[in-house]
């Protein structure tokens, strides 16, 4: 299953196994039988590094979800909680526990936190008086979690509303920390460039670090030659954007969790041909994605126009090989026919799933809402008529559209044009408050903390410059070649920040670790793999990020939840 | 911050006080917008208060887009009129709730008035 994690440049499993290890230790130190408890945002995760099985060769017996009141019953002598440092969990917690000592025979209860222990945490157990009754509490270090074979994340989704908000560094910390692990198995490395207020932070506490384990200086030989530390908030209208990478387009659609989507299945159902008219299933289709699915890692990344394609392409390929069988004359040929067959019918299923995705997405790209939307995202980023008030956005307000739709389109039009005129963004403000309710005025206040929304100060806006400058924008990029025309922005950005330097090593590619603080999107990820390959780049990169964002769960995560009481 | 606090406390009067407190503050912060539009909720909460004290319809607490639908859908034209003179509610973005609303009642004749 971690197959895909070894491909790349940088064997990512390294890291895989030594988590894994890790995990084992810890629950070879509670002797007997054990039922995890788990916080449930944790187990997505959790999957990446340890799947079901190995849980149950460490004696793991039952899982449960965290849940306020008793636990379910469960003949089990360790009880194990897996939990994010959050007081309220601890309160969750502090109640499972209490419930169970007054009932059946005694058992022996740990906390496992995860990335890691908080004093706060622990503070609030006492408090509840639990924490005498609790073996063990622990940390398991888990920051940077691979994802494929070049990427990394830490799948902590307030990192960048932590950052910019609320002026929390904790994530920053956690970066910190992650990163000195990895140098722990991949070697020092040498060069650290970065970009924006957060990058200076991190950098420094790196140096901090390091100073403070100068002692055990490990020799392995650097991996990685530079490290990019990059803030989101330099560049926040790429993830408002619409990706329109395949991968990018599967995420906006329908949001990739921990590498998996989940599909409507109706689309999958027809094509089980042969097996008779079972029922449609109604569990929706769990899909795996990263690199180990060859076809996959061929198209993630294209711009979706081109998909359609690649996909016929294969369809020929695949069914040629299949053709191959009629010329196949002596045994020998035979034979290696067979041999191929199980690789054969894997690509052809990988192809049909592929097919049926591709068909779900095209649905939505054809449909009139989608080329609207994109329309607009497209005047803004070329800069017609960002000035005034947009007709567009207008409308989607009074249809009630919803409301992260409009927040984004806002916050874009807001970044092209280098903030709103007072009254159109006051006219904007008045117009979601009045259709979607007061309540949102602080998610509006924090978008303007963040410098999502924001006032026009210059008397000139400077977007149009920069972008002709910087040659931002392809009026006639040929999408079938370029994965998405935002990768040109990329490059343009990384120019100023990453210079250069010749190293020791000759002939070889050099590596570059490029973080996002604060999130990445896919569409990102797809034009630094484009850069990874352009030949003459001589730089691959691998990709380590807080978060996989799209422009929904970026807005999301800034947003304020308020319930109307009854 | 008052204004998360007005939005956990049940009782109405004591939510009217806390958004008068933090309409005090942003005038103290000179947040004219959020001065105005934390005015503009006590209104619209008075009046959705006057609605239900008088016609028994249950509003409070929504926003004044579907307070209007709500008006609407239930045939109280006037009030939805007034309501929307008062708040300033762009034409565009009335018609096309009106006629929503109206389409959704299958109100034909009232949508022929206009």
């Amino acid at each position: 299953m971690a197959a895909h994690l070894s491909y790349g440049r940088v064997n990512l499993n390294i890291l895989r196994e030594a988590a894994r290890k890790e995990l084992r230790e810890f629950l070879d130190k509670c002797a007997g039988s054990k039922a995890i408890v788990w916080d449930e945002y944790l187990t997505g995760p959790f999957g990446l590094i340890a799947q079901y099985s190995l849980l149950k060769e460490h004696e793991v017996e039952k899982m449960f979800t965290l849940k306020p009141g008793r636990l379910p019953a469960a003949d089990v002598k360790n009880i194990i909680f897996f939990v994010r440092p959050k007081l309220e969990l601890m309160d969750i917690i502090a109640d499972n526990v209490a419930s169970e000592d007054k009932l059946r025979t005694p058992r022996d209860f740990h906390v496992l936190f995860v990335p890691r222990r908080s004093l706060l945490c622990e503070q609030r157990l006492k408090e509840k008086g639990v924490l005498g009754s609790l073996i063990n509490v622990d940390e398991y270090i888990l920051d940077l979690i691979p994802y494929d074979g070049d990427l990394l994340s830490m799948e902590s989704e307030s990192a960048f509303r932590e950052c910019y908000l609320e002026n929390d560094q904790t994530s920053l910390y956690h970066t910190a920390k992650g990163l000195m692990t990895l140098q722990a198995l991949y070697g020092t490395i040498p060069q650290i460039f970065g970009k924006g207020e957060c990058a200076r932070h991190v950098a420094n506490m790196m140096l901090r670090m390091k100073r403070e384990f100068a002692g055990c200086q490990t020799q392995i030989l650097p991996v990685f030659d530079t490290l990019l530390l990059l803030d989101r908030n330099v560049d926040l209208l790429t993830p408002l954007a619409t990706q329109l990478t395949y991968e990018g387009l599967i995420d906006e659609i329908y949001s990739i969790n921990n590498g998996y989507v989940k599909l409507p299945p109706e689309k999958f159902a027809q094509k089980k041909q042969g097996e008779g008219e079972k029922d449609l299933p109604t569990e929706p289709k769990k899909l795996q994605l990263n690199s180990a699915e060859e076809l996959y890692a061929e198209i993630r990344d294209k711009n979706f126009n081109a998909v359609g394609a690649a996909l016929s392409k294969k369809a020929k390929i695949i069914s040629a090989a299949f053709e191959e069988r009629h010329n196949a004359k002596t045994v020998g040929e035979i034979k290696q026919f067979v041999s191929q067959l199980p690789h054969m019918q894997a690509a052809r299923t990988s192809l049909a799933n592929h097919t049926s995705v591709a068909e779900l997405i095209k649905d939505i790209t054809t449909s009139d809402a989608f080329f609207d939307n994109l329309t607009v995202e497209q005047e803004f980023m070329t800069g017609v008529d960002t000035d005034k008030a947009n007709t567009y956005i207008e409308d989607c307000i009074a249809r009630k559209d919803p409301l992260i739709k409009i927040l984004r389109l806002v916050c874009m039009q807001s970044v092209c044009n280098n903030g709103l005129k007072q009254k159109v963004l006051d006219f904007y403000k008045r117009e979601i408050l009045q259709t979607y309710g007061f309540q949102h005025i602080l998610t509006l206040n924090n978008l303007e903390k963040a410098g999502l929304l924001k006032l026009q100060t210059a008397t000139r806006n400077n977007y149009p410059t920069i972008r002709k400058t910087l040659k931002l924008w392809m009026e006639d990029a040929n999408e079938q070649v370029a994965s998405h025309q935002f990768y040109v922005l990329q490059k343009a950005e990384y120019v100023p920040v990453c210079r250069p330097t010749s190293t020791g090593q000759q002939g070889e590619n050099r590596i570059t670790l490029v973080f996002f603080l604060g999130g990445v999107t896919y569409a990102e990820i797809a034009a630094l793999r484009f850069l990874s390959q352009m030949e003459d780049g001589g730089t691959e990169y691998v990709i380590a990020t807080t978060k996989l964002i799209n422009g929904t769960s970026f807005i999301k995560s800034l947003m304020e939840r308020l319930e109307v009481p009854p | 911050f008052y204004v998360r606090a007005s939005y956990q406390e049940g009782r109405l009067d004591t939510r009217m006080s806390c958004l008068q407190n933090a309409m005090d503050e942003y005038n103290k912060a000179k947040n004219e917008f959020n001065a105005k539009a934390t005015e503009e909720e006590m209104r619209l909460l008075r009046f959705q208060r006057r609605l239900e004290e008088e016609k028994g319809e249950r509003m409070v607490g929504c926003s004044l887009q579907d307070t209007l639908h709500c008006l609407l859908i239930v045939g109280l034209h006037k009030q939805a009129e007034q309501l929307y003179k008062d708040f300033r509610v762009p034409d565009k973005r009335y018609w096309w709730l009106k006629l929503n609303a109206l389409a959704e009642k299958e109100d034909w004749e009232e949508m022929e008035k206009f």
